[in-house]
């Protein structure tokens, strides 16, 4: 099989869900002793293409064009088209970023094929692919498998796979330079310059690291002691409804069936006894970590690592530990 | 509650219909066929179904119907003739017995009591059968909307005019969001209340107007969960009832367990919200009761579907309000048309309705919707299946008063007495009059139940299960007059029974920098109205939230 | 300005979900529908456009017979017609079929705008809108959170990763997602309610739009994820229970 695995940059910078797919991209080459291939899109791009070439991989593709400096759904999908023409890959991987979700599926629609995006995982059985992704918002998880030939399309959701398990190639991949045809009238969308806003609500859902109280924590004064928990995890807190009920929190920093839906990569839920209310916002996390003095305590159930104990002396104790292991 | 400064969109009806029920639905789709055949005969003045205005607060028809049920199919089969077509019945009762249960064991009665003896009645899903008949209802043009509620009564003088919609889109203060839309002022010739149990506008319509029967309503608080059981637990159409266990002597209720379809089981407890012990808790009893070894051979290894609670009232006839006033009429549970005995009540409920409807004919005939007029409701009533049925049984659940024993005894005295028994009208205190205090340096309460996650449950799990959901960011729908109460006096004289009769976790006596206080999770709410009724100070006023909120009954 | 919003019908939030015999999709007896909360906003959105610029909504949906509802709410909420594509094995279609349905019906109007919710709270694939400006033709921007009407097109705000946004510019025709939590939708009021009973609702046969039924993904199966993972209980004093914590985190799930 032959893999092409499309990544993202921003003004010369990574989106490290790249990376991700990339790892997903060698595993599935290692799986169906298959080919792999990265591209790098953009303007000025070639020093990222270089650092993919030192990746295990069989070659890179550069795509550069004067049109492709920002990013346009129209540029990115003629240039990517004919660059898949050139390539000729049996499947393309993206990360399911907010700008792969923007022109992907009209990429594929344009070659006439379809995308399995925002998958979670993937397996290969009796020679066949077999992409996971979650449907009813992740209650329920999906087989979905091609029809017909390709090449195939599929984006892969964010920490579904780990961008520090790709591994290094052990001579540097050749790195080609796919030239692409591309004209001013045909991008029909003009983008000005991106800008920041400090958004009104916070959104739970972006955050890799979550930290979430409930009610263990008995009082606002406390709070302070788990958001600084927060911060040494490079995470955002959160928490179950009473807390927010009480106004301890505001709403938007809510988890669970009336608040946010959320699956980060960590979510360490302390003082949090674990009702379906709130279990159902937080199960898909991938890993789960729970501190509450109940052993019996339902939230244990869903957490992958459990410490019986009293989250006052435990959370200072972890943040110390991060805080000293740092370097 | 609503401002009087608002200004409201003004929308007139000739019948207007609070609650999309069996009763409200029935009255509704009686009234059409009658209007139908009425401008078919060529009468005057003409009329049309379209100035039929049915009013439900839930997101849909039937998402706020729950009952058992065994459907006695006398007040369908008046309305719908071929209803055995195309009814949504789940299972015709092909078995019935009943249960004298202690902790473990179950002694079956020898001969099923008759008002228990179900032959040909059927087990149904109020829900979906609610939902088939409110179809019908549309199919006969009368205008029925969904997501809105009655918030409020208009009187001219003491003339009911019509009613107040609830306002949309304020927020937890009250004030107006982006999408404010204010209620709508309906004003109608004839405005029916069929709100079902304890409703809010009939609540207040009977105080003002003096319109209590002889004895306080009295009401029974029903939990119940459906559930999915491995095949050959139990056939469909076979129904239990059960006396006894958990609940002792003194307390009046018993439960059920019907097998349906697909192996679906509706089970549930029902206890007469009339206990002395104010830290009662019926949610646990029925989370108990499951556990009892004649239950647990049927549920162990299924799973929840869904779990539900609402209030029934169980007076009897000297607790039915007078049922019309002028401008009014009140039908179906609101009126407390309901069987305490057989604990029936889906057929008066569609029986009444009709009846209203054709007293309704009347008034649109004639223009004249005066309580002289509209009494010939209860004249048809007195006149019909109704009161036979009724009049009977008309003390049978004063007769508990004093535990199940006297209960039986009376119960058998009035069956051999047409219904006269010892005392004829025997009274009854409120409910919530029965509670003991608490005695000085009474015992902690007990942990609360935490349930075993598969037979059993706690609150906040059946909570889940029951699909509630309320737009969050509006005001609390549950006025408590006075919460200084709740911390300075119920605390200590019944140890704030709110905690225990709510079966959805709504009210909690939290404890914050040393002091306590009621927080109100009014978002849980199922809508059952036991707080409204059971409270001790009666403090307690239930409104309707923002429509569309609340639980969602499918298939219960 | 014509303006058409693709509404979906979803099982409601919270419904209990069962597997359906076949395996392939959730069993829908006894669960409730309703229009999908992203697409909301979008109509939403419709109808301010509507009420600043005149012109008129449609609200097009494909499903079986219940989706009518949806259509109906959105007529009710202040929709001028709807059109609803016939399908009762609509939840098998893979995006590009259901889109290029869509297209099918939405050609013949060719409307100035065509707006869908971000993604549906059931398949949430998030393809719909894209697939259908490339089907159309049409420029496109998704995550839409301002719409402003100018001369020869849209100026539409769009959103971007942790917290950046960015202005784009396009001429109509053309389609856009929109993002959820834009606006506060408006409620159906009594007399749009009654006025949506005369609105016309138009039902098209799927397979008479003459789409070929090439599939070009299929759902094999769908399950509730089962918990493969056994709890690690962590024992010791605090600093003990720490240290082995953070170890672990950062080593053996190494998600930090």
């Amino acid at each position: 099989m032959k893999i092409l695995v499309a990544t993202e940059q921003f003004a010369g910078a990574w989106n490290k869900t790249s990376w991700e797919t990339l790892a997903a991209g060698q595993q599935i080459a290692a799986e169906t002793n298959g080919h792999l291939a990265a591209l790098v899109i953009g303007k000025g791009v070639a020093p990222l293409a270089d650092e993919l070439a030192s990746a295990k991989l069989d070659e890179v593709f550069l795509v550069e064009h004067d049109l492709l400096a920002t990013y346009t759904p129209d540029g990115f999908k003629i240039a990517l088209a004919q660059a898949i023409a050139e390539a000729k890959p049996d499947l393309v991987l993206f990360p399911h970023t907010y700008q792969v979700r923007d022109f992907a599926p009209q990429l594929a629609a344009s070659l006439g094929k379809g995308m399995i995006g925002d998958c979670v995982g993937y397996r290969v059985e009796n020679g066949r692919l077999i992409f996971v992704r979650q449907m009813f918002q992740g209650r329920t998880a999906a087989d979905v498998s091609f029809e017909g030939a390709g090449p195939w399309f599929a984006s892969l959701q964010a920490g579904a796979f780990r961008g520090d398990n790709v591994a290094r190639g052990a001579a540097k991949a050749p790195v080609k330079r796919i030239a692409v045809k591309l004209e001013a009238a045909q991008i029909r969308t003009k983008p000005a310059e991106r800008f920041q806003e400090t958004k009104q609500a916070v959104d739970l859902t972006q955050a890799p690291v979550l930290v979430a109280v409930g009610r263990g924590i008995k009082a606002p004064e406390n709070i302070p002691l788990a958001a600084q928990l927060a911060k040494a995890l490079g995470g955002e807190l959160c928490a179950s409804r009473p807390i927010c009920d009480e106004g301890w929190l505001p709403m938007d920093r809510q988890v669970g069936s009336s608040g946010q839906t959320v699956a980060p990569k960590l979510y360490l839920a302390l003082g949090i006894s674990g009702a379906i209310q709130h279990v159902v916002g937080m199960k898909g996390a991938r890993t789960i970590v729970a501190i509450n003095k109940d052993e019996h305590a339902p939230i244990f159930e869903v957490a992958d690592y459990g410490i019986v104990g009293d989250i006052f002396e435990m959370i200072p104790a972890v943040t110390k530990e991060l805080e000293n292991t740092k370097a | 509650m609503s401002p009087e400064s608002i200004e409201r969109e003004r929308l007139d009806a000739d019948v207007l219909i609070v609650g999309a029920g069996p009763a409200g639905l029935a009255c509704a789709l009686h009234l059409a066929n009658l209007i139908r055949k009425h401008n078919e005969s060529g009468a005057q003045p003409p009329l049309s179904a379209d100035n039929i205005y049915v009013l439900e607060k839930a997101r849909e028809p039937g998402a706020h119907q729950l009952s058992g049920a065994v459907l006695d199919p006398r007040g369908l089969s008046e309305l719908v003739p071929d209803f055995e077509k195309h009814a949504p019945l789940d299972s015709p009762v092909t078995d019935d017995a009943a249960y004298f249960l202690t902790r473990s064991r179950a002694w079956k009665f020898p001969i099923t009591p008759p008002p228990l003896r179900n032959r040909g009645n059927y087990v149904v899903s109020l829900n979906r059968l609610v939902k088939w008949m409110a179809g019908l209802v549309e199919q006969a043009s009368v205008n029925l909307f969904t997501q809105f509620a009655g918030a409020e009564i208009i009187y001219d003088g003491e003339t009911v005019a019509g009613v107040i919609t609830e306002d949309k889109g304020r927020d937890k203060d009250g004030k107006p969001k982006e999408n404010f839309t204010p209620g709508y002022e309906l004003r109608a010739k004839v405005t029916v209340l069929a709100e079902g149990p304890r409703g809010s506008l009939t609540k207040d319509l009977v105080s003002r107007l003096h319109l209590d029967g002889l004895n306080p309503q009295a009401y029974a608080i029903g939990i119940k969960e459906l559930w999915e059981v491995p095949a050959g637990r139990i056939a469909s159409g076979a129904v239990w009832h059960t006396m006894g266990w958990p609940l002792d002597s003194s307390l009046h209720g018993g439960g059920w367990l019907y097998g349906m379809r697909e192996n679906r089981v509706s089970v549930g407890l029902v206890a007469s919200l009339e206990y002395h012990d104010p830290r009662f808790d019926p949610h646990e009893a029925f989370q108990r009761y499951k556990t009892h070894p004649h239950l647990r051979r049927v549920l162990e290894g299924g799973t929840l579907v869904r779990f539900g609670a609402k209030t029934i009232p169980e007076g009897g006839w000297y607790s039915m309000p007078r049922p019309y006033a002028d401008g009014v009429l009140l039908i179906g549970d609101s009126a407390s048309f309901l069987n305490g005995q057989r604990l029936k009540g889906i057929h008066l409920a569609i029986k009444s309705g009709m009846l209203a409807a054709e007293t309704i004919l009347e008034t649109l005939r004639t223009g004249d919707a005066s309580a002289r007029t509209l009494s010939s409701f209860q004249k048809k009533v007195d006149e019909s299946w109704i009161k036979k049925e009724l009049w009977p049984v008309r003390n049978f659940h004063q007769g508990f008063e004093h535990g199940l024993y006297a209960g039986l005894f009376n119960t058998a005295l009035q069956m051999v007495t047409g219904g006269r028994g010892l005392v004829d009208p025997m009274r009854i205190r409120p409910g919530y009059e029965e509670y003991h205090k608490l005695a000085p340096g009474a015992p902690a309460a007990p942990p609360r139940f935490a349930g075993d996650g598969k037979l059993t449950f706690d609150r906040l799990t059946d909570v889940y299960h029951s699909g509630t959901r309320h737009e969050e960011d509006q005001p609390c729908h549950l006025h408590v007059a006075d919460t200084n109460i709740c911390a300075d006096r119920c605390t200590v004289e019944y140890g704030n029974p709110c905690q225990y009769f709510c079966p959805a976790a709504v009210y909690e006596i939290a404890r914050t920098a040393g002091a306590l206080r009621l927080k109100i999770n009014a978002s849980n709410c199922v809508h059952c109205k036991t707080c409204d009724i059971a409270d001790p100070y009666q403090i307690i006023t239930w409104v309707p939230p923002e429509g569309g909120g609340g639980p969602n009954y499918e298939g219960m | 300005m014509k303006l058409l919003v693709c509404v979906k019908q979803v099982p409601a939030k919270d419904a209990p979900l069962a597997i359906a015999e076949g395996g392939n999709w959730i069993r829908e007896t006894d669960i409730g529908f309703e229009m999908n909360e992203p697409d909301g906003f979008a109509l939403e959105e419709a109808l301010r456009l509507k009420e600043k610029h005149g012109g008129e909504v449609i609200a097009l949906s494909m499903g079986p017979e219940r989706a009518k509802q949806a259509i109906k709410e959105a007529l009710a909420k202040g929709a001028d017609r709807g059109i609803h594509v016939a399908d009762d094995k609509f939840f098998a279609l893979d995006p590009l079929l259901t889109a290029r349905s869509l297209a099918a019906a939405i050609e013949r109007e060719k409307p100035d705008l065509v707006l869908t919710g971000l993604q549906s709270d059931d398949q949430g694939s998030g393809q719909t809108g894209v697939l259908l400006a490339e089907i159309l033709g049409l420029p496109h921007a998704t995550l839409i959170m301002q719409i402003e009407v100018q001369a020869g097109g849209l100026r539409v705000k769009r959103e971007l990763e942790a917290g950046w946004f960015q202005w784009i510019e396009l001429p109509l025709p053309a389609v856009l997602t929109v993002q959820s939590g834009i606006n506060k939708v408006r409620y159906a009021t009594l007399k749009g309610i009654m006025a949506a009973k005369k609105k016309e609702i138009v039902t098209i046969a799927r397979e008479s739009l003459g789409v070929a039924p090439t599939a070009t993904q299929r759902v094999e199966r769908i399950y509730v994820p089962q918990k493969t993972k056994k709890t690690e209980f962590i024992s010791g004093t605090a600093a003990e229970i720490a240290t082995k914590l953070v170890e672990k985190l950062r080593h053996e799930a190494r998600v930090i």
